[in-house]
Order: C-alpha cells, then structure tokens, then sequence
C-alpha cells in the first residue's frame, strides 16, 4: 500500500503518466502500421486476382511501402519496451533482401542440407527441393499416396556446384548488364555455360552426400537404380518448363554423380534459357534441385489429366497408357491406350480406345533404359485394369482437390500392380478459356442458397466440402481433405489447417486480419465476419463455397467446382505477376503461429508477417504485464474509484479516461469517460454479479485454501486491494486482485474494429488442484462460447478476440466483467464436475452468481 | 461492316498493352497498342483517328504529355485519358489545361477502365455501340 500511498501523494509530477503516454502512443502507432502492412498484403492479394493491371513500378512501391511499415513496426516496439531489438532488426533486414532479389530475378537457395529424404520433404521446402520433389513430398507425406522412396539434392548443392565450376561468375559477366542478348550471343553464352559445368568437377561435399544418400536408399529398399529428375526452381510452378529440363532413368549408384550433373546441365539450354527470356525472366539465373527416385519395375505407366484440355466443359479425366515405363508417352512418341474416365467416384470409365502396343521400355540390368517387344498375349490388350484405372482416378481426383487445380500427373504401375505417382503439376490449358461460364446464374438458381453475402470476401475462390466446425485447436489434426473449415473466430492458429482445406468460413474477423492474409497465401476461398456461420452450417453437411459472390450454396454445385479449376490463366504467367507472387511468398507467409511455443523468437521471423506478429504479441504482452506501467511518479491524472462495492480501484489517466473534479481525490461512474472500462464496469455492476453474501464454504475447499495462504477466516471477505486502471477513452489496462485471483484486462474499443482488441488474463486463487482445473474449464469454456481465442497452463487462462465491431467489443467486455465477479465466489461452488456443468450453462444462460447455479444453499 | 470504336492503348509496359488490348477488345472496342510512345506518335499522323488514347504519362521517349499535346494539335475530337502511377500534379495540371478527359491510377482495375473509355467514347461522339448507331 504504501507504493499507492505515495502514488497518490505525488500529484503534481506526471513524468511517469507521461511516460505510459508515450508507452500507448507508441503501442497504437504500431497497431496501425501492423494493420496497413495486412493491408497491402491483402491489397496485393487482390492484385493477382486477374482484374487489377498493374506494372513494376507498382511492385517497387509495394516492397518499398512494406519494408517501411515494417521498420516502423519494431521502431514501436523498442520504443514501447525500450530495448533495441537486434534479433528483429536482423528479420526486417533478411527479408527485405530476400525480396529485393526477387525483384531483381536473383535466385537464392536457403542454406539447407545437401541431400533431403523423400519423406522429410512438403510444400514448406520448395526453395530447397524446387516445386517439382516439393508436391510430391506432399502427396507422399501428406495425402499418403505411393510415391517410390527417394532423396532430393538441394538447391543449396547445387548453389556449390555451380559456384565452383566458376559457372556463377561466368554467367554473370557474359550477361553483364544486358539480360536480354540477341538469339546468336544467348546461343553462344548457353553452350559456354553447359561446357563449363559438364567439365567441372562435384565438389567433393555435395558428391559424398549423393553418395551417402544413394546407398542409404539402397540400405533401407531394395532399389538399384533410380530416375534422376530435375526440380529447378519455378519449374512446375510458375513456369512449367514442361519437358524443357532433362531427366536421366536407369541410373546405378556409379552413374549417378555423372547423370545429377547431366541433369543441372540443363539449367544452361539454349532453350531453357530463351524460355526463361521470353517470360521476363533473366536467362541464365536458374537454381535446381534433383530428385533421385527409386526406378519403379512398370508393367504400365502414362500420364493423366483431370480435365480433358481440348473439351474442358466435359467433365472427364483423360488417361493415356503404355506397357512399360511412360517415357514414350510423356515425350508423346509413341501411341497409347486412352482412357476416358468420369471424375466422380465410381469413377467410371466412359471410353477406351486400345491400340495395338508391340514395344515397351524397360530399365536395362546394365543401367540405362532399352526397348523390347510386348508379349503376344498382351500386345492387344488395354495396359491397365478398369480397377487399375479407378484406383489411379480416385488418387488423381485426390491430388487435384489439395492441389485446388486441374492436374498433369505421370503415373506408373509396377509388376506387382502397385500404383505409384510420379509427378505431378497444374494442368496448363488455353488462355482463351474463360474463367466462368455464361449460363452459371442459371444453373446455381437451382441450388438453395443458405449463405449471401454475410460477412467479407477474405479470398476469392470456389471449393465444395464438408461443413468442419471446429472449436479448438485440437480438432485442426483431424481435418478430413474435403473440409470447409467453419470457426467461430479468425484465429491465426487455424493457419496449421490451411494446406488441407478446401474453404473457410468464419463467423468473426476481417479481411485484413492474418487469417485473410494465410487464406490468400493458399489459394483457399475465404469469407469472414459472417456472425452466423456456426450457426448456420451444420456439421457434415456438404456445402459450396462461391468466394468470388460470397454465397455459400447446399451441395455440391458442380459447374461452379468445375469452373473454379480453370481459373489459372495466361496472365499469371506475366513477369509482373509472378513477381509480385514472389513478393508475397517472401513476406505474407505466417510461421510463427503459436507465441506459447519455444520457437516463437524475433530469430525464427522469416517473413514481414512473422515479424509483425511477433512484434504485435510482444507489445500485447509489454502493455498487459504491468511490469512498465507501473507509474514512478503519478500526477492529477490519478483519481480513486467510488463504485459502492469493496473495489479499491485506483486510476490514472492518459486522456479522456474520465472527467476530473478540482476537489477530491475520487471519481465516481458518472465521471467516467474511458468507454472500455465503462464497458466492463457494465457487466461488473450488473444486480447480482458482485454478490456479498455469505458463501457456501465446505470444509474441502476452505482448508484447501486455508492451507496455501496467509490466514483469513473468509476468502470472500478479504478485502480487494491493489487493483490499477490505465485507462484513455479508448483504452483499458486494469489489473484486478479479487481474493486470490489476478486478472488483467488489456483492451482498446474504437470504431475502426482494426484496432480493437480485447486480452484477458486470470491467474491465481488458493483451492485444491481439481477445483483449479475445474475453474480453468470453466473459463475456456465461457471465453470460447464468447468467441475468444483461449490458451492457458494450469492456473493461467488467456483469452483473446481482436478486430471485431464495437458493438461486438462492448458485449465482450461486459461479459469479462461479468465473469471477474462470477468468478470472485466460484472456486468454494466448483466440488464436482456436475456443479462445473451448472456453472458454465448458468452463466451462459445470464445468471450471475455461481450460487445461482448450483443451486447450493 | 460495321466500324467499332477505335481505342489507342500506350504504354511502355507490356503488360498493361497486352492485358487492355484483351479486355477492351472483349468489350467491343477495336484496339491498337504501343509499347513505343514514338510509333504510337506516328500511327496518330497515319491511318484512321482513333476515338479514345489511352496513354501512360511517364515513358522512354515522348511522354504522355507529349502523345496528348499531339492528339490536341491534330486530331482535336479524340479523348485522351492518362495513366500515371505517380502524384505528377504539375503533369496533370497542364494535361487539364490542354483537355485531357481523365486520369487513371496505376494499378487500376480493367472494368473501371473499361467503364472510362465508353465514357470518353461516348464524348468523343462515336460510340455507335452504345448510340445504336450503325458505320462510319
């Protein structure tokens, strides 16, 4: 008491107030630029949405603008906490050169291993393995699909490799500052380049990993021989650079060094280098990674597409198939059997046109592949099973669902009859294909419509599923592939699932929130802010999801699904675009998901959105700890609270807060103006929730609390001391000790919900370990069905909402008054899981003392 | 046969050409594009007028102001409208002063395009697609 004894005394000197001023100041200046650097994200987002026209200028700007924002970000952030931040300074620093070299075409590989198994790679890791062994890491370890067992050389290997054949700087010179030489030089420069690489030695690092790498595979299958695969960045991605790049099958463990540079040779084709040209790409900046996969023993291979190019309105996937392995049908010299097979489970195949196969290829016992005839018996028979063709429709269909575009897929079928998938990547079709067809109004009107425009379009799109509501993190790990993700809240923590889902919809966010942007970043149709979805969608049921009209329609709507996979077209192959892509892949992405785990560190910010989201919960945390509030001198900004109950409440004004009387040292409601702790103070005064009567002690849950306290004949008559309010009129910092319990409330209420957050914190208060238990579920329980975020360990529950309407935060914040004082008496009520039961229903069905309740006497 | 409106797209980069081209033709417009403000400058003193220019102001060479003061000297009923991707007040002033129709920021969205060249067009007089009128 003393430390407020003097806190009051000192009026006169504000260097402390002053201070905090400067605090929140700073707190809301970072505030606003976390919220414009989510704006140009989702700004940009919209940008690569087809309608926009834009040049390199524009991306100058955006890079510009957000590296500013960004700086100004941690700037807040040292000024809130005052500490430089090297850590962060560090992050803004590597990403903003990472995407100064994407503006300026430089390739850079990831500092990685030299070698990566087959199963350790994902999406995550297409710097470092390129596109290509990125999507089938994904099929393998993700959709578990047969992929044959391999490992990837990296591009960091390659990087070496092409460093020490002195291929780097020769490419660079040879191009000086010209990156677009007449057809003769570039010629001229690609021979060069291959020759120097073809002659150049592995340097022995990157040669022993191979090595390693290849008779660990042999080890662990019984594989002899694999196919060496490029995996170049930006093949299969932006660019396809379809057949452009070469592919070396057959190979043994002696050839293998010789075939991996064969392969990188490529990277230095006159061709690869006229096709990188033409596309606004420099010509000679090209980093690969190689796949070297287990050679699969193929009775049949070939090559399918999910949608028929020539007849996209058709609705049938299009298989071609050869005895043997499939190189004749992917290089397209050699006749096969084709399949017309409908994409809808049964999967039923609606033509078969069989030729005559005399030949097949075959890997060779010696290495290498060879050409041998097709047994009589077979020569005229189709190369695959109708339940071969199903099996290998059904992965297909799978594939192109989580890839959310129609797929070029090479497939094979051992002797064995496994099916394996050997690649797989968008399926290029005519830019003349228009994107929607004319006549869908009519056919969507026969569709019930069970969502129109609610809420905000967060990223545009069309995907069919079934409905999944999840109401905690734990439900994330079990999301089927053909889910529409329906949540309460815009939760950065749903970004875990957004690789396997096919839409979101969520009842409370925006559409600049971090959600929006991960949304964006996958490609996942996304509507926000509906305020019903949870109540409108019922779980299993299957839904289509129209982004691009924000309606949410029953059923599968097949035409719209169909159109939704045509949408990539010609302009996204533009320089601008795929820059621009590059731009936002090195600064939306979100890593730093979770703020209770270890690597949530300034280090581990490898994007501006990490870094932003970092920065954001550290100040969150800064503000929320008290630790720096805690004024050294007060000033007249600082008035005790007269509410008529036993809470010794002691403010201090940043502006606005409340309205001060010259004479005396208290405020009563009537004087407040801070409309937050107005809020609270709402829910806080409602009749019943500060109930003083005598509670309903049981002998359990006294000498529990007797037991771990200094003594006191009655929790609930210990006087409340030590509680502070910081507050403005848009802000509250209230710390509340109530009994035992410790809650702190961190909340700004505006009208620009952007900026309106709510953080609430309770800790504390003497029971036995089960009551302890018991009062944290209560209070997840509450938090969520309020549409907080909640975390906690043991005693401590932290709940979260930001970015929602006023109107909304004022409900929210009664609430948590409400449940401070429902909470002051509940740990003697909580004696079992039933009276816990009680408790939340009660409370959420309006009764404001646990002893309502329980009904207990 | 019919003569649609005839609409000059100018601009040094490609891809605002390409992109307007294959919009503005998908509305009816018949469409000739510059990356070259120089040549785009010579086709204006050759061949038919166009009813719209649409240009870029900054470029190599000739600028949009440039293009624009030679529409206003030789082909006084054609609408001329500006892209910029700069807060070039001074250009704009004087593009005012000479009779531009409107600006336009960089990045813009192809339909408000759209929507200000069928304005333009229809000032220009010549829009026989939306006055129902019939040839030249």
């Amino acid at each position: 008491m003393a430390f407020w004894k003097q806190l009051l005394r000192d009026r006169g000197r504000t260097r402390g107030v002053e201070g905090l001023k400067t605090r929140l100041s700073s707190f809301q200046d970072l505030v606003a630029k976390n919220n414009r650097v989510l704006e140009l994200f989702a700004d940009a987002g919209e940008k690569l949405g087809g309608e926009y026209v834009f040049d390199i200028q524009y991306l100058h700007g955006l890079a510009r603008s957000l590296e500013e924002e960004v700086r100004g970000v941690v700037q807040d952030l040292e000024a809130l906490t005052g500490r430089r931040n090297k850590d962060l300074r560090a992050a803004v620093e590597r990403v903003s050169s990472e995407i100064g070299a994407v503006i300026d075409s430089r390739v850079v590989a990831p500092k990685a291993d030299y070698v990566i198994d087959l199963d350790a790679v994902d999406a995550d890791l297409a710097e470092v393995v390129g596109m290509k062994m990125a999507r089938l890491g994904e099929i393998r370890n993700h959709l578990g699909l047969r992929v044959p067992d391999g490992f990837v050389v990296t591009t960091y290997a390659c990087r070496q490799v092409l460093d020490h054949a002195g291929v780097t700087l020769e490419m660079e010179e040879a191009f000086g500052g010209d990156p677009s030489p007449d057809p003769d030089r570039l010629k001229a420069v690609a021979a060069a380049l291959a020759g120097r690489l073809e002659d150049a030695r592995i340097p022995a690092g990157v040669a022993r990993a191979i090595r390693t790498g290849m008779s660990r595979l042999g080890r662990n299958t019984r594989c002899r021989k694999v196919a060496v695969r490029s995996s170049a960045l930006g093949e299969d991605g932006d660019l396809s650079f379809a057949g452009k790049y070469r592919t070396v099958l057959g190979v043994t463990a002696a050839e293998l060094t010789a075939a991996y540079r064969q392969v990188i040779s490529s990277l230095y084709t006159h061709e690869v280098m006229r096709y990188r040209m033409d596309r606004g790409a420099h010509p000679g900046r090209g980093l690969m990674a190689v796949g070297c996969l287990c050679m699969v023993r193929a009775k049949a291979a070939g090559v399918l597409y999910t949608l028929d190019p020539s007849r996209v309105d058709e609705k049938v996937v299009v298989v071609s198939a050869v005895r043997g392995l499939g190189k004749a049908v992917v290089e397209g010299v050699s006749v096969a059997d084709r399949f017309v097979v409908a994409r809808d489970a049964p999967y039923d195949v609606l033509s078969r046109d069989t030729v005559v196969k005399d030949q097949m290829t075959v890997t060779a016992r010696e290495g290498g592949l060879k050409r041998i005839p097709v047994p009589e018996a077979q020569r005229s028979e189709p190369a695959l099973s109708e339940g071969e063709l199903r099996e290998l429709v059904s992965g297909a269909m799978r594939i192109e669902r989580y890839m959310k575009c129609a797929q070029d897929i090479e497939w094979a079928v051992d002797t064995d009859g496994r099916l394996y998938f050997l690649q797989a990547r968008p399926l290029r079709l005519s830019p003349t294909i228009e994107v929607r067809q004319p006549d869908l109004s009519g056919v969507v009107n026969r569709y019930k419509v069970l969502m129109r425009d609610r809420g905000e379009v967060a990223c545009r799109g069309i995907a069919s599923g079934r409905v999944h509501i999840v109401e905690n993190d734990d439900a994330l790990g079990d999301l089927p592939e053909d889910a529409v993700l329906v949540a309460r809240t815009s939760s950065p923590r749903l970004a875990s699932a957004m690789s396997r889902i096919q839409a979101v919809i969520t009842d409370v966010g925006t559409a600049t929130g971090h959600l929006a942007a991960i949304a964006r970043e996958f490609r996942v149709p996304a509507i926000v802010d509906t305020r019903c979805a949870t109540d409108l969608l019922a779980e299993g049921m299957e839904v289509t999801v129209d982004a691009e009209e924000n309606r949410v329609y029953e059923g599968r709507v097949d035409e719209l699904v169909h159109s939704q996979l045509l949408r990539r077209s010609a302009f996204e192959d533009a320089a601008e675009y795929r820059l621009l892509r590059g731009i936002l892949g090195k600064a939306a992405p979100l890593n730093l998901k979770d703020p209770q785990s270890s690597s949530f560190t300034a280090s581990n910010c490898a994007t501006y959105h990490d870094i932003i989201r970092y920065a954001h919960e550290k100040a969150v945390e800064e503000l929320s700890s008290g630790r720096r509030m805690n004024p050294s001198r007060n000033g007249r900004f600082v008035r005790r609270l007269e509410l008529g109950i036993p809470l010794d409440l002691v403010m201090i004004d940043l502006g606005g807060g409340f309205r001060k009387r010259d004479k005396g040292r208290s405020v009563g409601p009537g004087d407040l103006t801070s409309k937050p702790l107005c809020a609270l103070l709402d829910g806080l005064m409602t009749e019943g929730v500060w109930a003083t009567g005598p509670a309903d002690m049981d002998l359990d849950g006294f000498m529990s609390s007797a037991t771990r306290a200094a003594p006191l004949s009655n929790p609930l008559a210990a006087r409340v001391e030590h509680n502070l309010a910081i507050v403005s009129e848009s802000y509250l910092n209230l710390s509340l000790h109530l009994g035992y319990h410790f809650n702190i409330v961190d909340a700004h209420l505006t009208d620009r919900r952007d900026e309106n957050y709510i953080y609430f914190r309770f800790a504390g208060g003497v029971t036995e370990m089960a009551r302890r238990a018991r009062r944290a579920t209560l209070l997840k329980r509450i938090l969520v069905a309020n549409d907080f975020v909640v975390e906690g360990r043991q005693d401590l529950v932290i709940g979260r909402i930001k970015k929602v309407p006023t109107d909304v935060m004022k409900n929210r914040l009664r609430i948590i008054g409400r449940l401070v004082g429902f909470t002051r008496q509940l740990d003697i009520h909580l004696r079992d899981d039933d009276a816990l039961e009680r408790c939340v229903n009660g409370f959420l069905e309006g009764r404001n003392s646990p002893l309502d309740c329980t009904g207990a006497s | 046969m019919k003569q649609g409106t005839r609409v000059m797209v100018v601009d040094d980069e490609s891809i605002v050409c390409e992109r307007l081209m294959k919009h503005l033709t998908g509305e009816g417009f018949e469409v000739e594009t510059f990356t070259d403000s120089a040549q785009a400058i010579e086709r204006l003193d050759s061949g038919p007028a166009f009813e719209v220019v649409v240009t870029d102001l900054k470029m190599k060479g000739p600028t949009g102001l440039d293009v624009m003061h030679h529409v206003s000297g030789n082909s006084p009923g054609t609408q001329v409208i500006i892209i910029t991707g700069y807060a070039s007040i001074e250009a704009a002033r004087e593009a005012e002063y000479t009779g531009v129709f409107d600006f336009i920021n960089k990045p813009f969205k192809l339909e408000t395009m759209a929507a200000l060249v069928k304005k333009a067009a229809k000032k220009a007089g010549k829009d026989r697609r939306f006055k129902g009128g019939g040839g030249a």
